[in-house]
């Protein structure tokens, strides 16, 4: 095996690690927001730290490769591709702490589950961990396939974002008194979208990595 | 070239093409008559007394050359077995310290040597060797021979060895080779196709040579080799092939000249053998870089 | 904790009365790649070529300050020795050429009159081959004349060749110029795996390649040592204007 195999095989595992991470971040944050688990959100926060050195960690080892392999095609799309993700990954390692401060800030001791219910907050949060999972595997695998099934799951989370206002709109009217609750959930609802579009940009570097195509700013 | 045809010039061409291949085939004739000649001649006289017999008297038919033949090789042995040492370690001092003044003055003389009449050797050998001995010699034949195969061999060592890269030196140098064991062990053995060659064409070009034995090996029409004394018989005078066909040629007898031209047959065949081997040998031992 | 094997104290090398290398100081660890780089004429060749004392051939050569292999000073040693615990490895491929493979192989010890059993010697012959990733391909035709091998594979014979005497260090003098890009990156792939057991310093006028394969890179210009650090550092890194010059392809 050559040596930059080696170092691409740890770029891999290093970008892996920093996936899981991340994928803890929002799982743990889905948690901490259903039963308004203040700790469970401030595990959360604290682990951006790690999420951050990761992310500082695949920079150098992605400017150690360029400088010392001179990576070329496919090597050097998957390395400019890692550099990118990782950037991704930070922002939605950020959003996902973001939301865990939402869920420290709330005063309340629990969400209105009717609320997380007709905003469709919860079948949002999860549709973006179910899209990080299968980006993992598609990055993983080089399935193409799979990154490509990413952009119509992101098509449903504008939709819900969407619809969003008008639903919290309402709800504020009706529930005077949780006005708190319904502005974080849309302020969540924004930040969740942007974990959308972060996806969207990973699938994308995905596809530029495996099948060296450009998608990006194509179907607008 | 207005005015030239290409026709012309297409006849110029073949003309100058079948001048080139006539003045080749001209050349090549009287190489051949002389074969054939010697050969036509030689081949008569050969049969198993010409190996086995000595010399007879005047009037008696048959006899051979047998001592000639062990004459020539004793001869020809010693002055090898003087030459190469002298000769290889000339050419490796001028491939190894081929730019110092000595080495540029060695050359010099090398190459002059090559140059001197094989007679002048002989009188200087005779001046030299045999006058102080007292006698004529086979030995002082050899040290007239070996003097001329001297620079032949000398030479051919330094091409040969001028042509091995350095980079096999320094390999065996890294090695932690002393520089004697690097020159024995590693470069002469990897020019030694070239050295050989050198050696055995040099004992080609002396095995004919006449001029320079008669003022030393003489000749001698008894076989006086005696196995168990070499160097004394080495220190009486000796017959050898070039000396029966100078000798017999000049006689008036007929005997004798067919036994010359059987011994002058025998010659070629011989230095032709050395040529093959020569060519055999170069092949064989060819070392590639 | 790095050892040093071999260390530069104020060293200076000269051919005549040129000034080619000056006040060198530097140290090599042990089972480390040290990549020698800088442009042509920039002493690096003379540098290693000081460590083993090969310079010595070309008359007029001199040298000031010192070199010591572990605490040893290698001016004050025997060349013959100090070759042995020093293996070089050259520009292009220089296999014995009168000698088979497996002669080539143990050349340093016939060559020396270092006298082995047989089975010493089929012994270090496998195991060196097998270091240098020579010996599955040739382990049938060992008596062989060496010269017969591809290029690359003859300098992996002259690797196992210099190995074989069990060296303190290994020198490599742009061993991989003369051949092709998969020999070359054969035989890089192969320093990677010889650095286990050696220490290892290659001269190379290819960047990528000191880049690739080496630990610790030192840039020479115009015989000093203008730069000497780790090898990601002086390539993402460099401290002197002249290293990323040189680096960055914008020299002179």
């Amino acid at each position: 095996m050559a040596h930059i195999d080696d170092e691409l095989e740890g770029l891999k595992r290093e970008m892996l690690g920093m996936w899981t991470l991340v994928q803890l971040q929002l799982k743990k944050g889905l948690e901490s927001l259903t039963k308004l688990d203040k700790d469970l959100a401030r595990e959360v926060i604290l682990s951006e730290k790690r999420v951050n050195s990761y992310e500082l960690k695949l920079d150098r080892d992605c400017e150690n490769i360029f400088a010392l392999f001179s990576p070329v095609a496919v090597d050097l799309r998957y390395v400019l591709a890692v550099l990118k993700i990782n950037n991704n990954l930070e922002r939605i390692g950020d959003i996902a702490e973001g939301i865990a401060r939402f869920v420290v800030d709330v005063d309340d001791n629990s969400f209105d589950n009717n609320l997380l219910d007709i905003s469709e907050l919860l079948l949002m949060y999860e549709e973006c961990i179910s899209m990080m999972e299968s980006l993992k595997i598609a990055f993983e695998t080089e399935d193409t396939k799979l990154a490509r099934s990413i952009f119509k799951q992101d098509e449903i989370l504008d939709e819900i974002n969407f619809n969003a206002n008008e639903i919290i709109a309402n709800y504020i009217r009706n529930n005077i008194d949780k006005t708190e609750q319904g502005l974080y959930a849309l302020s969540i609802i924004r930040k969740l979208e942007r974990v959308g579009d972060q996806c969207k940009n990973i699938a994308e570097e995905i596809i530029f990595y495996v099948e060296a195509k450009v998608l990006k700013h194509k179907k607008d | 070239m207005k005015g030239q045809g290409i026709t012309f010039r297409r006849i110029k061409d073949v003309f100058v093409k079948g001048l080139i291949i006539l003045m080749a085939g001209c050349s090549v004739v009287p190489l051949v008559a002389i074969l054939y000649y010697v050969f036509k001649q030689g081949i008569e006289a050969i049969n198993w007394d010409f190996f086995t017999q000595l010399p007879k008297p005047v009037g008696e038919v048959g006899g051979g050359i047998a001592n000639a033949i062990v004459g020539s090789l004793l001869i020809i042995f010693f002055a090898a077995a003087m030459a190469i040492p002298f000769g290889i370690s000339i050419g490796v001092y001028l491939s190894e310290h081929g730019e110092t003044k000595l080495a540029y003055f060695t050359r010099l003389v090398v190459d002059a040597l090559q140059g001197i009449p094989s007679i002048v050797i002989g009188i200087v050998i005779y001046i030299w060797v045999v006058k102080p001995m007292g006698h004529f010699s086979a030995f002082s034949g050899s040290i007239a021979l070996g003097i001329m195969m001297i620079p032949i061999i000398a030479r051919s060592t330094e091409e040969t060895l001028k042509l091995i890269p350095f980079s096999l030196k320094e390999a065996s140098l890294a090695l932690g080779v002393p520089y004697y064991k690097t020159m024995m062990k590693v470069i002469i053995p990897s020019g030694l196709s070239g050295i050989l060659s050198g050696i055995i064409l040099s004992i080609a070009r002396i095995t004919g040579e006449t001029a320079p034995l008669l003022f030393t090996a003489f000749g001698n029409p008894f076989f006086n080799f005696d196995i168990q004394h070499p160097i004394h018989t080495m220190l009486t005078p000796m017959s050898s092939m070039p000396l029966i066909i100078f000798n017999y040629a000049t006689s008036p007898y007929d005997d004798w000249h067919r036994l010359a031209w059987g011994t002058a047959f025998l010659l070629l065949v011989f230095v032709l053998m050395l040529n093959i081997i020569t060519k055999i040998a170069t092949r064989k031992w060819k070392v590639q870089f | 904790m790095e050892s040093t094997v071999l260390t530069a104290s104020k060293f200076g090398a000269y051919f005549g009365k040129n000034h080619v290398l000056k006040n060198i100081n530097l140290d090599i660890y042990k089972n480390k790649i040290t990549a020698i780089m800088g442009p042509s004429g920039c002493g690096k060749t003379t540098f290693i070529r000081c460590i083993n004392r090969l310079h010595e051939l070309t008359p007029g050569a001199t040298v000031e300050g010192n070199l010591f292999l572990h605490d040893e000073d290698i001016y004050k040693m025997y060349p013959i020795i100090l070759r042995k615990k020093a293996g070089m490895v050259f520009q292009r491929p220089n296999p014995f050429p009168s000698m088979s493979i497996y002669e080539n192989v143990i050349a340093g010890y016939t060559l020396n009159g270092i006298k082995l059993k047989k089975q010493e010697k089929d012994e270090l012959v496998q195991e060196s081959l097998e270091d240098a990733a020579l010996w599955n391909e040739v382990k049938d035709t060992l008596h062989k004349k060496g010269t017969f091998l591809s290029g690359g594979q003859q300098q992996r014979l002259c690797i196992a060749r210099a190995i074989a005497m069990k060296p303190e260090i290994l020198l490599l003098d742009e061993a991989t110029s003369a051949l092709d890009p998969i020999s070359t990156a054969s035989i890089e792939e192969l320093l990677l795996e010889l650095k286990k057991n050696y220490t290892i310093i290659i001269v190379t006028h290819n960047m990528q390649q000191a880049a690739r394969v080496s630990d610790k890179t030192a840039f020479f210009y115009l015989g000093e040592l203008i730069e000497y650090d780790e090898t990601k550092n002086i390539f993402t890194n460099p401290k002197n204007p002249k290293t990323q010059n040189y680096i960055t392809g914008r020299f002179g």
